[in-house]
């Protein structure tokens, strides 16, 4: 789901528009005017792939989700909860070995039972290198004998054995606490082997577990989901989705009462907040799992020394951006951790905006002050022609109170991402959305020195040590503790100036109950009615 | 005249060879990398080698020799990603959608889409013609009147309006005051959700066509076959149709035949603000994620395109003024 990432933790101007009205950057910027009983219509986008195996991306995975499933998913809470699977797994005592038993009635659409079979199969299939896919090495390494499928010196995959028809044991290679979470993702979810073989374009005729089926994709046009009756949980309460791909501009729908559901963009904010606006009662605003920053690249000067780091985190004035340029839309960062990813601490000490001890922190440094600096590019993806405001902004801050003068450049997102990857970049503008709600998935995968995440080379042994012990620690409160110190270590070190938690304003017509706009992408559309 | 169009007929696949050829060159060189846009933020150089070898990336371009040697004399050629390619696409093979539509064919999604805009491309071009015609001629028969000026001046108004400011206006007006169209979206020519992409589109063309046939109606008039013409007695309709229309519309003619190949392109701004699932979206969204097989089609069906449209026009003027001849 990284692609999207800098939509919403970027906030430019251009991508705050993105987001309201395309709505093709979250699934709740969509809406729907349900025409009937139990019919909604929302806003979509084409997805690339409804292949589970392939499925990266926000917009595969809002249909994937919905069609397919696996042996857990999360529910609105974002818990950890049984899906094909009775219950959670019975777990071995040296935490490596995971037992799943199936529900008795979990069937395929085609009302095919699915058995412990399917899912070797569908593992298997996922880590098979001539599936092409991007995620396998991520969600399913942790299993015993993937990486060696993947690398093409295995057949099967050793780890995941069928018992019986309805009994699966699945191995790791150490214990992890957070691999359960990693179950959830479309990567590990259930194929049916003979759809699969049926021909190149499978996905056209996905036969999955989910609430709802693929009734019709019409490219750029619509994708209309129906209710799967024979659902092995409670059934969808809506007949129909209907997903319009055509995009156009969603806050004129809605109020022409073409969809029941958008995203709010900062143009419309301010009389959507009015109280005495009746679109104000259709307002909801919730929390995303991600976070905006600015990272330094910490082995480039004059980012090496952690000095200036802090000095650009000191001369940051963060509110003034947040409520001046964008209203509010979204949340101050103080940290990498956005809040409702488990173990955000609300007592973290960030680095307030003080300009006096940013100068002195400067001069401190070994660069002696403004003058001994060498030029400073910050570079911000994008092809939006003249660069995010936000990026002026700072740019005017840190030339007032540190006496710099920064210089923005501007990169279309291909480019970017490969530079990024490399270390080209001094300073850079990034996001991240979290995959699964796990500390992990931001701090060690973003700060630990061997990550391939770690754009910004940030690297310390001691926090690297934390890390790792955190991988593995069984007591669910003493890792979270040690995640809340590794990050308050972080904040202090300043690899990063965090800018914002993003947030999501969507309306939603009064007739659809059960509308719960979710932090990521989870299977939530089943929960949905009309209600006239 | 046959001789004319085997000679431009041959011409064809070298055109189209250098121009899918320095395409394939720029994607290759160029920056970005549609495995790596694949794997998003993610950062995982193993599985992007992995994934581009299967795919095949990671071979040559060009045709190379391979494992060669005099004693025992052995060799072998590796075509090369380009030759392949350019193999495929004889066979009918334009290649599967690499980074957008993962895996779906690629003839199909660009003919469908190229349906789209085809459509509204064809009816926008149809009213900016007709209207185009009807006005420049009326300004022409009017010169020296008020009409003239302000027919010229409205027209060239109209086509200078950017479409940011006409999407916005349309939509206020038949959306929010009229209530009578829908904002966005398709439904094919017959629905009413074509009509205000179709009138921002055919404004260009109106402005164009109007001052075109303007002044060539104005230079056929005073032309000495037209005054021999009606002093022969001929009577006055016949000498507009024959004599000051048919002359009049070469210009046009031109244009036209040009625009029929602008059709398999779309119109990127338009197709967005509309949201119609058009070639020219797809185009921009497949240069952004790097979707060369898609690219390369799109490319390869222009140029097709702008060399049939140019036959015919080149073909149709010989038949429209019998002073050109093609050789």
């Amino acid at each position: 789901m990284k692609q999207l990432s800098l939509f919403f933790a970027g906030l430019a101007l251009a991508g705050l528009v993105a987001v309201g009205c395309g709505g093709s950057t979250s699934p709740e910027s969509g809406g729907g005017s349900g025409g009937g009983t139990g019919e909604l219509t929302i806003l979509g986008s084409d997805p690339p792939t409804l292949d589970p195996a392939l499925s990266g991306d926000t917009e595969s995975a809002t249909y994937v989700v919905e069609i397919f499933g696996g042996l857990l998913t999360l529910n609105s809470d974002l818990q950890i909860v049984p899906d094909l699977a009775v219950a959670m797994p019975e777990v071995s005592s040296d935490g490596k070995t995971y037992t799943f038993k199936l529900k008795d009635n979990a069937k395929f659409h085609d009302g095919r039972k699915v058995i412990a079979q399917d899912f070797k199969y569908s593992i298997e299939r996922a880590a098979d290198p001539k599936t092409q896919s991007t995620l396998a090495d991520t969600y399913l390494g942790d299993i015993v004998g993937v990486k060696d499928k993947l690398g093409g010196k295995a057949n099967e995959v050793r780890g995941v054995t069928v018992v019986d028809d309805r009994t699966i044991k699945i191995e790791i290679d150490q214990r992890k606490s957070y691999f359960l979470a990693k179950l959830t993702y479309p990567t590990a979810f259930v194929v049916d082997k003979a759809n699969v073989e049926s021909s190149k374009s499978w996905t056209d005729k996905p036969n999955g577990t989910g609430a709802f089926k693929l009734a019709k994709w019409q490219i750029g046009e619509k994708i209309v989901l129906e209710r799967n009756s024979g659902f092995h949980l409670e059934p969808a309460k809506l007949t129909r989705v209907n997903f319009i791909l055509a995009g156009g501009s969603a806050m004129t729908m809605y109020e022409n009462k073409e969809i029941d559901v958008t995203g709010v963009s900062i143009n419309d904010i301010d009389r959507v907040r009015d109280p005495a606006n009746s679109l104000n009662k259709e307002l909801i605003e919730s929390p995303d799992l991600s976070v905006g920053y600015i990272g330094f690249n910490n082995t480039k000067p004059p980012f090496d020394d952690i000095k200036v780091r802090q000095a650009f985190n000191y001369a940051a004035d963060k509110d003034k951006i947040i409520q001046v340029l964008y209203k509010g839309l979204v949340q101050k960062a103080n940290g990498p951790l956005p809040p409702g990813i488990p173990g955000y601490n609300t007592s973290l000490k960030p680095i307030p905006f003080d300009p006096e001890k940013a100068k002195q922190l400067l001069k401190e440094s070994k660069y002696g002050g403004p003058s001994g600096l060498p030029t400073i590019t910050l570079s911000i993806p994008g092809s939006t022609a003249t660069p995010p405001p936000f990026s002026e902004v700072l740019r005017e801050q840190w030339k007032t109170n540190l006496g710099i003068a920064i210089k923005i450049q501007q990169i279309e997102w291909a480019t970017f991402l490969e530079d990024v990857k490399k270390g080209s970049y001094q300073m850079f503008q990034e996001g991240w959305i979290a995959d699964y709600p796990d500390p992990e998935d931001f701090l060690d995968i973003l700060f630990h020195s061997k990550s391939n995440n770690n754009n910004g080379r940030y690297s310390n042994p001691q926090v690297d040590r934390l890390l790792e012990q955190a991988r593995v620690e069984e007591n669910i409160d003493k890792r979270l503790k040690s995640y809340q110190e590794i990050e308050q270590t972080i904040v202090n070190e300043a690899p990063w100036l965090p800018l914002w938690y993003g947030k999501s304003y969507i309306l939603v017509k009064p007739h659809v109950k059960g509308y719960q706009p979710a932090p990521m992408i989870i299977p939530n559309l089943r929960l949905v009615s009309i209600e006239k | 005249m046959l001789a004319y169009l085997i000679r431009r007929l041959l011409f064809a696949p070298i055109i189209l060879l250098f121009v899918t050829f320095f395409t394939f060159v720029l994607g290759h060189y160029g920056p970005g990398d549609p495995v790596v846009i694949l794997m998003g933020q993610q950062n995982n150089p193993e599985v992007v080698e992995r994934i581009r070898k299967e795919r095949g990336l990671d071979r040559p371009l060009l045709p190379t020799l391979e494992n060669w040697s005099v004693f025992p004399p052995a060799l072998s050629v590796q075509p090369g990603q380009y030759v392949d390619y350019i193999w495929k696409v004889l066979q009918g093979d334009l290649g599967e959608s690499s980074t957008l539509f993962r895996g779906q064919q690629v003839s199909k999604l660009l003919f469908q889409k190229i349906a789209v805009s085809a459509q509204l491309g064809l009816l926008s071009l149809l009213i900016g013609v007709s209207l185009g015609m009807i006005l420049g001629l009326a300004a022409a028969q009017n010169q020296g009147k008020w009409i003239d000026p302000a027919i010229v001046t409205s027209a060239l108004f109209l086509s200078s309006l950017p479409i940011f400011v006409l999407q916005p206006f349309l939509v206020l007006v038949f959306v929010r005051w009229l209530h009578i169209l829908p904002t966005s979206g398709w439904g094919g020519i017959l629905d009413p959700r074509i009509i205000m992409p179709a009138i921002v589109m055919s404004l260009g063309p109106i402005g164009i066509i109007t001052r075109l046939m303007r002044s060539s109606t104005l230079e056929v008039i005073t032309q000495d076959y037209v005054r021999t013409a009606r002093s022969k007695g001929l009577p006055e309709l016949a000498v507009r149709i024959h004599h000051i229309g048919r002359n009049s519309i070469l210009p046009i003619f031109t244009v036209v035949g040009l625009s029929l190949a602008t059709l398999v392109g779309g119109s990127f701004v338009t197709e967005t603000l509309f949201g119609i699932p058009g070639v020219g979206r797809l185009a921009v969204d497949s240069f952004f994620a790097r979707d060369y097989p898609i690219i390369m089609a799109f490319v390869l069906i222009t140029a097709v395109a702008y060399f049939i449209a140019n036959l015919i026009v080149d073909i149709g003027y010989s038949y429209l003024d019998p002073r050109i001849r093609l050789n």
